[in-house]
């Protein structure tokens, strides 16, 4: 009876356990898998692995991630061992305080712990900001930089704050169960402190500073939303880069390196269980063989006795060899003249980032935002270090509008000639003072022809019962709010309150119906492409994309139109690095440098050389003629912009209106 | 002596008072003013517009807290009650998936729960969907107007989040329950049942109420991130399943930027998750010594 009642428990436990492990097992078999699909297996294949070591992104955030993971957990364990020995020496009036303020971190969610250190370095380096002029201002040997920003040091402290309570909670019970006149006793012994710390204490707390410097190390591996906030953007952890990537596809790459790490941690868990299970075996053996083991240890240790110079060498080797690889790995990053680059996912040819970096020496610091109001989010919260950004027309406004953009020196940007005079003094920057176009293109319908069978024309699918669970909404309130003005006819700048709120009961009734499968912005390619959802609104250079991943796609700009967009790289004010931004502006509007995106990113270039060449450019990369109609969506002709318009930057009450409407929808 | 090592806690405290402290001091400033600086409550007035979001949160993460309990703990139990070996090795299975990041398995999930992920693609193959439609035709009352089902809606639902919380955190709820089990003294439980207790009756009386210690400490360590949490909804829920999390998100780097409205949620659910615990506490007969990990 007892073993079928065992089978049954282990039964049971093997469920839970394969529970578990699917998911981590489809990631590894992925990792193999020849195409980029995380559901669709095209063969074998070892070319991620490959891959991965050339992938500058994702090779920089695993070294972040280590780096940070192993400075956190070597100062939290000796802080974090020195504070328990204090606190413990402390009377239980002013410990148990001390030690509830402690546990804080631990109890606290961590998008708490992770909200309160942002906000905290905020205030610092506003402090900060206004300290370094006053202090600029009275002396002038020492040039305090005046802007701070969330970055590495942010994420170290962070790390650091979180991992010593985990410490402490280790160590303390350790400490309790020690003897407290043995350090009395060693003293009396003539010890001085040092010594009774190191030949008493530690010894005796040794396995619990062990354990904390473990549960250290794997909080800051596995810590993901504490980074997140107080990394800021141009720092990025391996979880960082991997939640960013969530957004659109997870290159298997990705699932390569976590295979590797995953791997490691395995062997080296299997090699501690068996070195114990051997120790355990050690202990049972007949104690001649122990004896003759002692000796020949005693030996041992007594031949680097005698040669001290051993053990220093040693280390001194292992020191300089850390130091000198931070130090190299630090100054390949920091040395070099560098550009901080914002823009948006799958939205530049990685090539000219290359091509960039050896024409000119000049480091590319390349990150992505999901959309102009998050890129807005993260400026406004001090997170945002960049240098260039690529924010679109309307954004444009409101940023010029709040003093947030530089004046460009267009006489190092004389690509600027090239760009076509219809991209020019648009409405959101008449006096072109602040701006150079990027790429421009429309938004219209995507749908998958084999799950659609009606002919789509206009907006109202977005809004059709028959639809539920297929229609995908664009995650921005500004293109939600703006789709659904156009479909009822109405400008998509309107300011009149009454159509804003028609346009926003629309989605709210579509919403009730449960027509929407999702929110997303560039998760659409992974839900389009795979099938997994019927009809989207995106961009038309996003669109080719997709196309070239699954041909039952199509594209329709409808009738009664549909917004245009201009999307143009600015400089923020007080970069430090006006003159690389200026240079990477004017690498990005060259006739090559275009005619490469264009064909990568499937965007038009504002570049007119580049407008008129890419037909032949396309013949002669592919040996084959440009579909006219892939053109067409590219680049739209005159008489689609004509149906379309441009966003403009509303004012306060309305943009207050909308993000209000936008959250109401979304709760 | 004791001076010199209690001096030890000085820098310590003065760390805590910068890292610990003065956060939650901002935080709480940020909750109580406008961006003009001014004083105000309207933060906390505004959250009334949110009121679903709270209750969505608090009610699916209560949710996946009990399907944790109720899963983790008998397979704790089992697991205590194996051999040392077997539940070394358990232990080992247990722990590994915490170091493959947990954003990657939930992106794993993603590609099984899709509409044309690999659990519809299983079904579809075993002629699952075939079977319904067959049988959906056939018990309709007019055939004419049933529509075919090709796959089933998972992702973007509640029940894809709750499973997310489920499949993240279970190791949470596990390791507490099992360690303060394994180190149930043998001999109470052949006393309880020398003076006549059944084995039910040993559970109720014995087990249970000694192992109530790590059933806090691991409810308490699902339901804070689970109630937190705004990778798994955003991943699983598709973004229509908004949590907390994701309104505090949305408040510092999404979509609308109002720190101090993400103040003031942050620090009215630190409040709320303290309030909890407390709670919890009081009913551990003051055994807080959670035991972690």
């Amino acid at each position: 009876m007892k073993k079928t009642n065992r089978t049954g428990s282990r039964l049971i436990m093997a469920l839970v356990f394969i529970f578990l492990y699917a998911p981590i097992f489809l990631l590894i078999i992925f990792s193999f898998n020849a195409g980029d699909s995380s559901a669709v297996w095209k063969g074998f294949s070892l070319s991620w692995y490959g891959s991965l070591f050339k992938n500058r992104i994702i090779m920089e955030s695993v070294y972040t991630t280590l780096l940070v993971s192993i400075l956190a957990t070597i100062i939290a364990t000796v802080a974090g061992t020195f504070a328990a020995i204090g606190l413990y020496s402390l009377s239980r009036r002013w410990r148990d305080p001390l030690l509830t303020v402690n546990n804080i971190p631990m109890m606290n969610a961590d998008i708490v712990t992770g909200v309160g250190l942002c906000l905290f370095f905020a205030a610092f380096f506003r402090f900060w900001g206004s300290f370094a002029v006053w202090f600029n201002s009275i002396q002038e040997v020492i040039t305090l930089p005046t802007r701070l920003h969330l970055g590495f040091t942010t994420l170290l402290l962070a790390h650091i704050a979180f991992n010593i309570p985990y410490v402490i909670l280790n160590v303390a019970p350790k400490l309790r169960q020690m003897d407290k006149n043995l350090v009395d006793a060693a003293k009396d012994l003539g010890c001085t402190w040092f010594m009774a710390f190191r030949k008493v204490i530690l010894p005796e707390i040794k396995p619990g500073i062990v354990s904390g410097a473990l549960i250290a190390f794997t909080m800051s591996i596995d810590d993901f939303v504490i980074s997140y906030f107080t990394a800021g953007s141009s720092t990025s952890t391996l979880a960082m880069t991997i939640y960013g990537m969530t957004k659109k596809r997870i290159t298997p790459e990705i699932n390569a390196i976590s295979t590797l790490l995953f791997v490691v941690v395995l062997v080296l868990l299997v090699i501690v269980n068996v070195k114990e299970a051997q120790q355990e075996k050690k202990a049972k053996r007949p104690v001649a063989v122990i004896a003759a083991e002692e000796v020949r240890k005693a030996d041992r240790a007594e031949f680097f006795k005698a040669r001290p110079w051993i053990k220093r060498t040693v280390t001194a080797v292992i020191v300089c060899a850390i130091g000198l690889s931070i130090i190299s790995l630090s100054r390949a990053t920091y040395g070099q003249p560098v550009v901080n680059v914002c823009s948006w996912g799958e939205y530049i040819d990685p090539e000219l980032i290359t091509m960039f970096e050896e024409q000119t020496g000049i480091r590319v610091n390349y990150q992505t935002a999901e959309s102009n109001e998050a890129l807005y989010s993260l400026l406004k919260s001090g997170g945002g270090d960049y240098d260039v950004i690529v924010p679109s027309d309307y954004m444009v406004a409101r940023l010029i509008e709040e003093d947030m953009l530089e004046e460009l020196d267009y006489s190092n940007i004389p690509n600027f000639e090239l760009i076509d005079r219809r991209f020019r003094n648009l409405s959101y920057d008449p006096e072109n003072k602040y701006t150079v176009p990027y790429a421009w293109g429309t938004v219209g319908i995507i749908y998958n022809t084999s799950l659609v069978e009606d002919e789509v024309h206009d907006f109202s699918v977005l809004y059709d019962e028959k639809y539920a669970g297929d229609v995908l909404l664009i995650n921005n309130s500004r293109d939600a709010i703006g789709i659904a003005l156009k479909h009822l006819g109405y400008s998509m700048n309107t300011t009149n309150e009454d159509e804003i709120r028609e346009a926003y009961q629309l989605l709210v009734d579509a919403t009730e119906k449960g027509v929407y499968q999702g929110k997303v912005m560039d998760e659409i390619y992974q839900k389009m492409e795979g099938g997994n959802a019927a009809i989207s609104t995106y961009y038309a250079g996003d669109y080719l994309t997709m196309l070239e991943n699954n041909e039952d796609l199509a594209f329709v700009v409808p009738e009664r139109g549909s917004n245009w967009f201009v999307d143009s790289m600015c400089i923020l004010k007080d970069s430090p690095h006006k003159a690389e931004a200026e240079a990477w502006i004017n690498f990005i509007a060259s006739t090559e440098a275009s005619l490469m995106n264009m064909d990568y990113i499937w965007y038009a270039s504002p570049n007119s050389e580049a407008l008129e060449q890419y037909p032949e450019y396309y013949y002669e990369l592919y040996e084959e003629e440009l579909d006219p109609e892939i053109y067409n969506i590219m680049v739209a002709p005159a008489e689609t912009l004509e149906r379309c318009e441009l966003y403009v930057n509303l004012p306060a009450d309305i943009l207050a209106l909308y993000k209000e409407l936008w959250i109401q929808l979304g709760i | 002596m004791k001076n010199k090592l209690s001096g030890l806690a000085v820098p310590y405290v003065i760390w805590m008072a910068i890292f610990v402290v003065a956060p939650i001091i901002m935080m709480v400033v940020y909750a109580f003013s406008t961006s003009n600086g001014n004083f105000t409550f309207g933060n906390f007035a505004d959250m009334g517009l949110y009121a679903s979001v709270f209750g969505r949160s608090f009610k699916l993460a209560i949710i996946a807290t009990i399907i944790c309990l109720l899963i983790g703990y008998p397979v704790s139990y089992m697991m205590a009650k194996e051999g040392p070996r077997f539940q070394k090795v358990a232990m080992v299975i247990i722990m590994l998936p915490m170091w493959m990041n947990f954003l990657l398995r939930t992106y794993s999930w993603m590609s099984i729960l899709e509409n044309n992920g690999l659990l519809n693609q299983f079904f579809a193959s075993i002629g699952l969907f075939d079977l319904i439609n067959n049988i959906g035709m056939r018990m309709a009352a007019n055939p004419e107007l049933y529509v075919p089902i090709d796959h089933f809606n998972m992702i973007g639902t509640q029940g894809a989040v709750v499973l997310g919380m489920v499949y993240n955190y279970l190791p949470f709820m596990i390791l507490p329950i099992y360690s303060v089990i394994v180190k149930l003294d043998n001999s109470l439980l052949e006393a309880a049942r020398d003076l006549g207790a059944n084995n039910m009756r040993v559970f109720r009386k014995v087990i249970l109420p000694l192992s109530l210690p790590g059933v806090l400490s691991g409810v308490t360590m699902v339901f804070v991130p689970s109630v937190s949490t705004f990778a798994i909804s955003r991943l699983l829920g598709g973004g229509t399943q908004m949590m907390l999390g994701d309104l505090i998100e949305q408040q510092f780097l999404g979509g609308a930027y109002d720190p101090y409205l993400g103040a003031a949620i942050s620090l009215v659910m630190m409040v709320i998750v303290v309030v909890c615990m407390a709670v919890m506490n009081h009913f551990g007969e003051g055994e807080e010594q959670a035991v972690m990990l």
